[in-house]
């Protein structure tokens, strides 16, 4: 993998660096039939730190610090109503899986009005939608959108005793109840997944509101049903003057999968158990800088099993919550620095043998800086410290990464 | 003290004899007219797909990428005297920027100000002229001077299709083509000259031109 991703980056400097004059890369999107087709591409190589505490994983084999992705993103336009949209993603070139894929329908093309049906972009949230890599400052992500936390929707824990004993471990994690394979946990909302369903969006004046039906939730996102149940998500922003961004989130759905709830409770359970998340996030830029705050806070309810002997029952609902504060100053042209405060937490579960919060909160203070080669070319450097509060792996670490950011 | 007389009198004549000719030339001088024709087809940058949107962006106007530049390869001696070029203006409206291409003189300030109800961040990395203007509201202006001839290539760094050229000349003789491609370099001193078309990134070959006394020299161009 470092090896792939040393090579991409050295071909990509080597053709910026004839390119500069020449523009040997592409460096708008691909427009074909008249407009009517768009081909942009995304092209991230990261090189980071080891990572034993697991912290920077998206499951239990990619670190966001040491990640190749290569994405392709379509817009087809099939008049003016109707747009496909997709977008296929390979990570550290392990295949290829379609992102997205939905179909945008403009019912009435004088009205901000779009109905989007398929795999669509996260109604949740403010930093699942930021997709190409120059979006995000830094090289890590939010807590809440990549940390891997111990639960899962598939395996569930006997009794808060079992959750307990694996705080920490959510990049590989397996219960006693439900699948038996390890498997990594889900963040509060994943922006590595996009959900499925139906999407509906308008703006009004500085008013933008969004409502979506969807199979999965904002921590398991899915293209098939494994609950027969419907997350519903909306979210509303405003602008109230330029530069300022206020908007509020809140998505609630059945999280928890039949079969898992079945192995919990037994098989005449039909029982739903919801994820609840609600956020809030601020953007605020002038000049040359730019600061996001983005708060989630999320609630499990579990299906709770008898306990083995000597052990407690689990309490749900489980909840969490994130903090995430980020800013960026450009200092001169093409040359920025960035800094992200970043802290999960989770609320307290008791067992026979402690009080503890149910997985070990952490906190993150990322720094970093990006220099753009060219327009579509950056490269970008940072230092992040991670503290755990708890669980039994690595509690403290230190790591540096660079990223080069390719786009057109 | 003899000798510094003889020097200021030297000084003034010499002065006198090197400003002479060129109003005398001045008096005289011609002009370069004529078309450029594109035969090949260029497209306005298209939006990324956006497939992170809730729902469609909204409409923008296209910038007129028919506009060419006419301009002299070397200017006559004296046309590079440094002076104040004055001001100019490159608006961003309707997520484009207004006009597409700006052709001015070395020690041109551009205003850039923003006419829509949004931020834009103007931008450049050219190695002639580097700047970032960062966002403002509608109703701002930010100025930059150009004191260096070259190209310089100017984006938005909020929406990636937004861009737009400023050609900077270190000498007058330049034009800019109407809506027809036709163009006209005026007050340009008798001599013979090469000339260069330019059309969004592409330039035509050096085309040699005599600019007799007085009248107009004809040169059309195809770019292909």
């Amino acid at each position: 993998m470092i090896r792939t991703s040393t090579r991409l980056a050295c071909l990509l400097l080597v053709f910026a660096a004839g390119g500069a004059q020449a523009q040997t890369l592409p460096s708008e999107p691909i427009a074909l039939a008249n407009g009517r087709v768009t081909i942009s591409g995304d092209v991230s190589a990261g090189f980071g730190s080891e990572d034993p505490g697991f912290f920077n994983y998206t499951d239990y084999e990619h670190s966001a610090l040491r990640l190749l992705r290569l994405a392709v993103s379509t817009a087809i336009k099939a008049g003016p109503h109707f747009t496909i949209l997709g977008e296929i993603r390979s990570e550290n070139l392990e295949g290829v899986r379609p992102y997205a894929l939905y179909l945008r329908i403009k019912p009435w093309t004088t009205r901000n009005f779009d109905i989007q049906v398929g795999r669509v972009p996260p109604t949740f949230g403010a930093f699942a939608r930021r997709t190409y890599a120059n979006d995000n400052p830094l090289i890590g992500y939010p807590l809440a959108y990549q940390y891997l936390t111990t639960l899962r929707p598939d395996s569930i824990p006997a009794s808060a005793d079992e959750l307990l004993r694996k705080r920490s471990l959510g990049w590989r994690v397996k219960y006693s109840l439900g699948d038996q394979t390890a498997d990594p946990g889900v963040p509060l909302v994943s922006a590595f997944g996009w959900d499925t369903g139906v999407q509906a969006h308008t703006t009004v004046g500085m008013v933008s509101a969004a409502v979506a039906v969807t199979t999965g939730t904002v921590s398991n996102p899915l293209v098939s049903d494994d609950n027969d149940g419907r997350q519903v998500a909306a979210r509303v922003d405003v602008r109230p003057v330029a530069g300022l961004i206020l908007g509020a989130s809140l998505a609630r759905g059945p999280f928890i999968s039949q079969s898992a709830a079945r192995a919990t409770l037994g098989d005449a359970s039909n029982a739903s158990f919801a994820q609840t998340a609600w956020g809030a996030d601020l953007e605020y830029s002038r000049d040359h800088y730019l600061a996001r705050v983005e708060t989630i806070v999320s609630h499990w309810r579990m299906p709770i099993a008898a306990p083995p002997a000597q052990q407690v029952a689990l309490q749900t609902p489980l909840g969490a919550m994130s903090m995430s504060l980020e800013g960026r100053y450009r200092i001169v042209p093409g040359l920025y620095v960035a800094a992200r405060y970043d802290y999960l937490g989770f609320s307290d579960l008791t067992s026979a043998t402690a009080t503890l919060p149910w997985d070990a909160p952490v906190t993150r203070i990322e720094l970093g800086a990006g220099y753009s080669i060219q327009r579509n070319l950056i490269l970008k450097g940072s230092y992040q410290h991670d503290n755990r509060d708890g669980g039994v792996l690595l509690k403290i670490a230190h790591m540096v990464a660079a990223q080069l950011v390719f786009w057109f | 003290m003899k000798e510094t007389l003889i020097l200021c009198v030297f000084a003034l004549v010499s002065f006198v004899v090197i400003q002479r000719p060129t109003k005398l030339l001045a008096a005289r001088n011609g002009a370069i007219r004529g078309r450029v024709e594109l035969k090949r087809t260029v497209a306005p940058t298209e939006r990324r797909p956006g497939v992170g949107d809730l729902g469609t962006a909204a409409a923008r106007d296209l910038p007129d990428l028919l506009r060419s530049v006419v301009y002299l390869e070397s200017a006559p001696r004296g046309a590079f005297e440094t002076s104040d070029g004055g001001h100019a203006a490159m608006d961003q409206r309707n997520e484009t920027f207004v006009p597409h291409v700006l052709a001015i003189i070395t020690g041109t300030t551009v205003d850039f100000p923003n006419s829509d109800g949004f931020y834009h961040n103007v931008f450049s990395l050219s190695k002639t002229k580097t700047f970032d203007l960062g966002r403002y509201a509608a109703g701002n202006s930010r100025p930059v001077r150009f004191d260096r001839p070259g190209i310089v290539r100017v984006f938005c760094d909020i929406h990636a299709h937004m861009n737009a050229y400023i050609l900077v000349f270190g000498h007058p003789f330049f034009a800019m083509t109407d809506k027809d491609g036709r163009y006209r370099i005026e007050n340009v001193p008798p001599g013979t000259y090469g000339v260069i078309a330019w059309n969004e990134g592409t330039s035509s070959e050096t085309r040699p031109i005599t600019v007799p006394d007085a009248g107009a020299a004809e040169l059309d161009f195809t770019l292909r």
